[in-house]
């Protein structure tokens, strides 16, 4: 049975790790939902936020298959109850005159969503949220006459701390440092200690 | 946070490093020049490559090193990596190719992705066009690394002479360590030209972070797969490449003569075992040995040691071994339950898990099992190894010429072997006295692989006798190579089995498709002229009865020796599992 998994994964900040990590999808003919890459609070670390439908008993492997990537920290996969996720959309609403902004205002208002700019001809309307509420603002804009919409990848964080935390140390004491950087730091040591 | 504190207390390396005299190992040199220094740095003597325009800088910086790094010039770049991978498993450490940019490059690609899937270590050395003309379509431009991506196990493109050291020690850490593979290098010209910003240091990798190979066993787990050896009435060994890669030969004989478990082998792992041990039972999968693809399903617990459940090994996985527990030892993670779901997964070097594994496991007797085996033999060999030894008819059978070479080699040679018919025939035919003595493509079925694959491992075991069997269609494709071994002057023999098809295309077609023979018939040209063109002595065996002799002058003729025989133009190869069947529908006939 297929379900809908968020697979998350750090890696060294390495050029050619987004490619080899895509082509693990594309050779099983796998469809990318989201994918999301930005760097970590630690400096050369990069955190992967991708989101697919897979099947249940064969994720295990796909995972696996990861994590044999050189370069890839910590992969793991949840369901959408194992984490919270959310997404960042705009809108772009035309305004034609004051009636009609204040019903988009309206609509942001009762969803919690901030107006991001408001000129004369349009508003742009930033929402966080669920895939599921970031569509349903979307139906209630289109008929306002919507001028440009975008939504982000999904990004997420575990629920479970002590499971993040099993992975998270495996980041390493070491984990401050990029691949290249500990290596030279190492070579400084030894040239160190070498002289001593 | 103590050792960073000292060390900014202390000079700075460059500035110490000026103060000392200059040794040879801590010159500022140039990117091609530190290339050198690195490979000879990582005990590399041997490489196989050819030059061009990008990798000049490369080239030319080797001109200086000659006498310690043996360059071979071979006839195409496939050539090139396919001896680099005979080298590799002969001389066990990776084998080096060098390829220029554009075409070079692309011509690696047939031979990367196969010792990708064969596990074999390889350094691919390719120049690139200047930094600033990348993206351009510049003369000889190719996007190499989304090339090698997906059939490297690392790869790397150099933009600056500083990072050469550096990189290629982490490329030989990683191809030789774990799960061996190839990896790339991709140099652009500008990295190999310009003057390194610091004295040319170097130390070898020994760990990466984001990249940890297994070692040694879990004990939970051995203790585990012990409990299940132990009780076992119907056990079965397999072992794979993954003995001759972690060189656990005599460990594995330890651990099968202790619980006198039979054993089989993969098609990759032929000769880590001895094929005249009374416990050795012979190969698996789609044409291998009768007995031990029955008994698959009959087993109660598996031992596979190195090996990956192979399509072609497994069969139909729905009908395989369901039955018996699985103990799976492999050095990959993602090998573990990717085909077959194990009971105990044992995530380690083979020699290791071996070597914790003998002493848990009770000494044992199987002899009524192993008699199943020996049941089994006997029908296969009644009814198809004993046609196959049987020439006399007029056709010289592939078989009989393997098992002529067997006899006369005494199983100390390095059979090489190509891929389709004569590959199944020198698999099932060749008998193994001496390990590591069996080269062929396996997991990538490259046609032209034995050819260089077979000087690669003359050049990595200079002592040991290699033959390469090779059929009529795989010669063509990389016949070119005649000329590398020529030039080299080593002796390589070559046995050339001719049938005018491409005899296992044949074959299918002949038992699955209503024998519609569609373009499979071949109009060869005189390949003895062809070696004599490039110097190289043969002649033509056309009769069972000039056979013997023939092989006598194959092998005692001084270097290298071509010898083609006319072979049964429309032999099958039997036993054989039917596509999609399981390993318990394998057929005689």
């Amino acid at each position: 049975m297929k379900r809908r998994y968020t697979i998350i994964v750090f890696t060294e900040n390495n050029f050619g790790l987004l490619n080899r990590i895509t082509i693990v999808f594309s050779r099983r003919r796998i469809n990318i939902e989201s994918l999301t890459v930005s760097e970590t609070e630690r400096k050369g670390i990069s955190r992967f936020t991708i989101v697919i439908e897979y099947e249940e008993a064969n994720i295990k492997k796909l995972i696996q298959q990861i994590r044999k990537i050189i370069g890839v920290l910590v992969v793991f996969h949840n369901e959408d109850d194992e984490v919270f996720y959310g997404q960042i959309a705009y809108y772009k609403v035309e305004t034609k005159n004051l009636e009609a902004r204040e019903k988009v205002m309206e609509v942001a208002y009762r969803h919690q969503a901030k107006v991001a700019y408001s000129g004369e001809d349009y508003v742009v309307i930033e929402k966080t949220g669920k895939e599921d509420e970031i569509s349903t603002m979307l139906h209630l804009l289109e008929p306002h006459h919507l001028l440009e919409f975008v939504k982000s990848g999904r990004i997420a964080v575990v629920r479970d701390q002590a499971r993040f935390g099993k992975y998270a140390q495996n980041l390493g004491p070491e984990g401050w440092y990029s691949d290249e950087e500990f290596h030279e730091l190492r070579l400084h040591q030894t040239y160190i200690n070498g002289n001593n | 946070m103590t050792e960073q504190a000292k060390t900014k207390q202390e000079t700075p390396p460059a500035q110490a490093a000026s103060h000392k005299k200059e040794t040879a190992e801590e010159r500022t040199v140039k990117g091609s020049e530190a290339l050198m220094l690195a490979l000879i740095e990582e005990g590399v003597d041997t490489i196989f490559g050819y030059p061009g325009g990008a990798i000049m800088p490369i080239y030319d910086a080797l001109y200086d090193y000659r006498d310690k790094l043996h360059h071979t010039l071979v006839r195409h770049e496939q050539g090139a990596t396919h001896a680099a991978e005979g080298y590799a498993q002969m001389a066990k450490k990776p084998g080096v190719c060098f390829a220029t940019s554009g075409p070079g490059a692309t011509n690696l690609v047939t031979g990367i992705a196969d010792a990708m899937l064969d596990s074999v270590p390889i350094v691919c050395i390719t120049g690139q066009v200047h930094e600033k003309l990348l993206g351009t379509d510049a003369f000889q431009e190719t996007d190499v690394m989304s090339l090698a991506m997906p059939i490297t196990k690392w790869c790397y493109q150099i933009a600056d002479a500083d990072e050469i050291p550096l990189i290629i020690a982490k490329a030989f850490y990683i191809a030789r360590s774990g799960r061996p593979g190839p990896v790339l290098i991709d140099i652009t010209k500008n990295a190999q030209q310009a003057m390194m910003n610091k004295p040319f240091r170097y130390e070898k990798r020994r760990q990466i972070k984001g990249y940890k190979p297994a070692c040694t066993p879990r004990e939970k787990d051995i203790i585990k797969a012990a409990a299940l050896i132990n009780e076992a009435q119907k056990p079965f060994i397999f072992v794979g490449h993954g003995i001759l890669l972690s060189e656990a030969q005599e460990e594995l004989l330890k651990f099968v003569e202790k619980t006198d478990i039979p054993v089989a082998s993969t098609l990759l792992g032929l000769s880590a075992f001895p094929s005249d041990h009374p416990l050795y039972v012979g190969m698996l999968g789609m044409h291998g040995n009768y007995a031990p693809n029955i008994l698959t399903n009959q087993a109660d617990v598996i031992i596979a040691v190195g090996m990956r459940f192979d399509d072609r090994v497994t069969g139909n996985l729905d009908r395989y071994a369901k039955q018996a527990k699985i103990i799976h030892i492999d050095i990959d993670h993602a090998e573990i339950g990717k085909n077959v779901h194990p009971e105990v997964g044992i995530i380690a070097d083979a020699r290791e898990a071996l070597l914790a594994l003998t002493p848990q496991v009770k000494k044992n007797n199987h002899s009524d099992w192993k008699k199943e085996f020996d049941e089994l033999y006997e029908q296969e060999y009644a009814q198809v190894i004993s046609q196959d030894f049987d020439s006399t008819g007029g056709h010289i059978k592939m078989g009989t010429v393997m098992k002529m070479l067997s006899e006369k080699t005494q199983g100390q040679a390095v059979i090489v072997s190509d891929v389709g018919q004569h590959q199944m025939s020198s698999a099932r035919y060749s008998k193994f006295k001496q390990t590591d003595s069996w080269l062929t493509s396996g997991g990538l079925g490259t046609m032209g692989y034995a050819l260089p694959a077979a000087f690669g491992a003359k050049v990595g075991a200079p002592q040991r006798e290699v033959v390469a069997v090779i059929g009529d269609g795989c010669f063509q494709m990389t016949i070119q190579e005649l000329g590398t071994i020529a030039q080299s002057g080593l002796a390589v023999k070559i046995i050339v089995m001719n049938n005018n098809f491409l005899g296992m295309v044949r074959q299918w077609q002949q038992l699955f498709f209503d024998t519609r023979y569609s373009f499979v018939a071949l109009q060869n040209p005189d390949f003895i002229t062809i070696a004599k063109g490039f110097g190289i002595p043969g002649h033509k065996c056309e009769s069972f009865e000039a056979l013997d002799a023939s092989l006598d002058t194959l092998l005692h003729t001084e270097g290298s020796y071509l010898l083609e025989v006319a072979v049964e133009k429309e032999g099958n190869i039997f036993p054989m599992i039917p596509s999609g069947m399981g390993v318990d529908q394998i057929r005689l006939s």
